[in-house]
């Protein structure tokens, strides 16, 4: 595996030293390796970056983005690195990495508004710790803890660890475009308070969003925090297909009774919410739906109530399972995950393909998800599934995650899953879906064939805040 | 190690980053557990950067010792407080600390080594001891004349089955630990003995990636046990201890750190010191051997203990290790530092270690903070040796 590199010249180098400071731009070619490769080099290979710049401010990121801009180099944003989609990998040789770590304050926690304002740098853990303080806490996605609170939202994640948050977060943020200039999106463009999503005009947040770098450095972003109750009840309930388990997420969702409603295979998701590999998993039903219900006094009681019944008639099995194990399930769920991650215990890496679309069609994901693995020579025990509906539910929308665990240091299963990934995202297009996790190379391609003048749009849109296409190019088209 | 070995568990590693972080749940607190990344920022000085640059390495893509490659390998503790959180979380096969220092293996073999560690070994083939010190001076000097506290030993009993192996460290920069290990040996009655001629075990050696020049001093130190007929070696550095049980070859005698050893003494002391203490857990000791009981109950038996946020596998390094302290003091200083500051938090009047490293660093941080801020530095057999009698009474 040979990484590409490139070179800035020495006086470039210079002048990104004098504007971060000497210690925090550099060159080095092992400080630019440990950038080079992340989850995603079987279809991201790797490349060093040209040069490493740490900025600390805004106002350092604007000075940064415009010299780039005014040497045609490219820039790659990176917050913490944890994408697992090989988005902060440089695609072109020469580029600057902008490692944004640095920009780690929470500006605001407002709890009588319920938000939170964050830099980059900023994690879930990070945030919750202070946010806890208030009863308050963040939606969180089921990604390590670690990953920033700001890029996380800002593309648009999944936050399945609580269906009940929904999907949007972002209210509203400030972005630095490669000429220097500032977009500030919601009522934030208008006034002190950042506290709305729509300010003026088109919905500018949900334009800018969801895009991997592509359009300008986020700088700081508010978004929406969340109660934290007292009163809460877990249930494992065991299923043999996901068909059978369809008709109770239906009707939970429908009633809008639960607050994390997660369907997960018993081999791999499940180990990780409850935080052990020791234990006889495969005695348990081949489906789990994990339930969480919580509330305020009487309010909770009454769901819990209802949640039981629709339970009862679902014929679904209601597995016995240890406290410890539903501890680490509210933990993971309202706390951050931290120990899920150890799913990669499984075989070492992963790999998934992430959509959404109708609960209707669940069953039918699953079975191509099984086929195609086989087709392609995936052996059966490699195929897992995650599916996790969306409040408030219109749509029947649902996130489903086709899993793959897989070991990464064999080249040939790298072959077997690019093979599958071609085959497997046209036959997604057909079968109908309503969209994938998040846009990224490779899915975009068989995408933008299908959506007509909108991928024109788009392009030209991105011309227009990166003319001289500088940011993170390659990552889309 | 195996090439395929080393890039298999790199692959494995899947940049999630918790590696960074004390376990977040239950106290949901965000507390950072690696020492080089935390200092120095740039991703190159957390583990799953450092194991990228192994990567670059070993496909040739590196082929130049630069600045930042020596600092990102070399100032890193090897404390190891990364796998321990990223053995959760991963199947990463190796432990971490061991993959670095293959790594610094790979870079010696290079001629890639830092002037700080190669001076060592320079110093180590004139002195026998890793800091150039005059060894026999300094023992005979300490141990013989009888002129400290606790010094009354006239050098052991050359027949005795118990025989104290003193360090480097605690011989040359922290003598007071030696002193009372000694002190305490004497006043239970321990018939024991010290080595004729007591080489440096070698650690900072293999530590450092400079594995051919430790063989030598090995191979003279087996000689020198075998020829005491000891049956148990005891040590008061947990370095020292762990190259004994992980890098010797087996001496038929039984390893046991001053903690082990006097934990099974069952000492009993009338007069508990009335003063808080934190404990520290060097890492060599805890995390490196798995030994965090023993100290503390040795030193519950002297000092009241207050707990700090981030202990057992999960202790703040103190900075020294990994040849970190020759060569990158400021960094070295600023663990510590940041360790002073925990055991303050935890309401400590007083750090205390196992480890002649922990408490040179500690202690220099501690004045160099002034002695305004009040905070004592020990190592366990201090205080031990401050409670126990002449005479001292095991239960
Ligand atoms: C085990 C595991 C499970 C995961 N599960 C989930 C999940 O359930 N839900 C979910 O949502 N995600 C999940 N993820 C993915 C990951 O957590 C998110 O994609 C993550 O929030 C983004 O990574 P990051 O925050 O580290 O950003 P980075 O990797 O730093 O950046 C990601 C992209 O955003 C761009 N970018 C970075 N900073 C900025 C900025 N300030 N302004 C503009 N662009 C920027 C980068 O150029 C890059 O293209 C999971 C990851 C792992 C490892
Ligand atoms: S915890 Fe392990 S797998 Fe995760 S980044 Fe750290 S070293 Fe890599
Ligand atoms: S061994 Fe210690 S200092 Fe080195 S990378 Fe791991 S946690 Fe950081």
């Amino acid at each position: 595996m040979m990484t590409s590199r490139g070179v800035l010249s020495p006086g470039v180098i210079k002048e990104l030293q004098a504007i971060v400071g000497e210690e925090n731009a550099t060159d080095d070619v092992a400080i630019c390796a440990s950038y080079s490769r992340d989850q995603h080099w079987h279809f991201v290979p790797p490349r060093n970056p040209a040069c490493v710049v740490r900025p600390a401010s805004k106002e350092e990121v604007r000075a940064v983005l415009m010299l780039a801009n005014k040497e045609k180099i490219p820039v790659v944003p990176y917050s913490t690195g944890i994408n697992v989609r090989g988005l902060a990998i440089p695609v072109h040789d020469g580029s600057i990495l902008l490692d944004l770590g640095r920009m780690n304050r929470i500006l605001e926690i407002n709890p009588e508004m319920k938000t939170a304002t964050v830099e980059p740098g900023v994690t879930f853990g990070m945030l919750l710790e202070q946010t806890r303080k208030y009863k308050l806490r963040p939606a969180f996605p089921d990604a390590p803890l670690t990953v920033s609170v700001l890029v996380n939202y800002y593309l648009r994640g999944i936050y399945q660890t609580a269906a009940a948050d929904g999907h949007d977060h972002t209210i509203s943020y400030e972005m630095v475009l490669p000429n220097g200039e500032t977009l500030r999106t919601g009522s934030r463009a208008l006034s002190s308070m950042p506290y709305f999503r729509y300010g003026v005009g088109p919905d500018f947040a949900g334009l800018l969003s969801a895009h991997p770098g592509t359009c300008g450095v986020v700088t700081e972003l508010t978004a929406k925090l969340y109660r934290l109750y007292d009163h809460r009840q877990e249930y494992f309930i065991g299923f043999e297909s996901v068909k059978d388990s369809t008709r109770l997420i239906y009707n939970l969702m429908h009633d809008e009774l639960a607050t994390s409603i997660r369907l997960v295979d018993n081999q791999s998701w499940l180990r990780g919410i409850c935080g052990t590999f020791d234990y006889p998993y495969e005695e348990l039903p081949k489906f789990v739906l994990c339930v969480l219900v919580e509330g305020l006094p009487g309010l909770f009681e009454a769901k819990d109530k209802l949640v039981r019944a629709h339970i009862e008639e679902s014929g679904g099995r209601v597995l016995e399972l240890p406290e410890a194990f539903k501890r680490r399930f509210e933990e993971e769920s309202l706390g951050g995950a931290e120990l899920s991650c150890m799913v990669f215990h499984l075989r070492g890496n992963y790999h998934c393909i992430g959509l959404y679309g109708p609960l209707t069609l669940a069953a039918r994901y699953y079975e191509l998800h099984e086929h195609t693995a086989l087709e392609v020579g995936i052996p059966g025990d490699h195929v897992y599934f995650y599916l996790d509906p969306i409040y408030n539910f219109h749509g029947q929308l649902c996130y489903v995650e086709l899993d793959i665990f897989y070991d990464g240091s064999d080249p040939r299963f790298g072959e077997k899953l690019r093979e599958y990934n071609r085959r497997q995202f046209h036959r997604l297009l057909d079968a109908g879906i309503y969209g994938w996790f998040r846009p990224y190379a490779g899915i975009i391609e068989p995408t933008t064939e299908r959506i007509g003048y909108l991928a024109e749009v788009w392009k030209k849109f991105l011309r227009i805040v990166d003319p001289n296409g500088i940011m993170n190019p390659g990552k889309l088209f | 190690m195996k090439r395929e070995e080393i890039l298999s568990a790199i692959y494995h590693c899947v940049k999630c980053k918790l590696c960074s972080i004390v376990s977040f749940h239950p106290n949901e607190e965000w507390l950072p557990l690696c020492p080089s990344g935390q200092f120095y920022g740039y991703q190159a000085f957390y583990a799953p950067g450092k194991m990228e640059i192994f990567r670059e390495i070993l496909e040739g893509e590196i082929s130049e010792p630069s600045e930042g490659l020596l600092k990102a390998v070399y100032a890193c503790t090897l404390c190891g407080a990364c796998y321990e959180k990223c053995k959760q979380v991963s199947s990463v096969e190796i432990r971490l600390p061991e993959l670095f220092e293959e790594m610094r293996h790979e870079l010696a073999v290079k001629g890639w080594a830092l002037d700080a560690h190669r001076g060592i070994v320079e110093k180590i083939r004139e002195t026998r001891n890793a800091y150039g010190e005059r060894y026999e001076y300094k023992y005979r000097y300490r141990y013989k004349r009888g002129d400290r506290e606790g010094a009354e030993s006239p050098g052991g009993d050359a027949d005795a089955d118990v025989l104290y192996y003193i360090g480097c460290t605690a011989r040359y920069r922290v003598p007071e630990i030696a002193d009372a290990m000694l002190s305490i040996l004497n006043k239970l009655g321990i018939r024991y003995q010290l080595m004729e001629d007591e080489w440096c075990c070698g650690s900072v050696l293999l530590r450092t990636g400079q594995v051919e020049a430790a063989k030598e001093l090995m191979e003279h130190n087996v000689e020198e046990i075998r020829r005491s007929g000891a049956k148990r070696i005891v040590f008061t550095c947990p370095g020292c201890l762990k190259t004994f049980r992980q890098n010797y070859p087996d001496m038929g005698v039984e390893l046991l750190h001053s903690t082990e050893f006097l934990a099974r003494m069952h000492i009993k002391v009338d007069d508990k010191l009335d003063i808080n203490v934190a404990y520290h857990d060097p890492c060599h000791l805890g995390r490196d051997l798995g030994i965090y009981e023993e100290p503390r109950s040795l030193l519950a038996e002297v000092a009241h203990i207050k707990q700090m946020k981030r202990e057992r596998e999960q202790a703040w390094c103190c900075g020294s290790g990994g040849g970190v302290k020759s060569a990158y003091d400021d960094f070295a200083l600023w663990c510590a530092t940041e360790r002073l500051a925990e055991a303050r938090e935890a309401g400590a009047e007083a750090l205390v270690s196992a480890c002649p490293f922990c408490k040179r660093n500690l202690r220099e941080a501690a004045e160099i903070e002034g002695k305004g801020a009040g905070l004592g530095v020990y190592d366990i057999v201090e205080l031990v040796n401050r409670c126990l009698k002449e005479g001292g009474a095991r239960r």
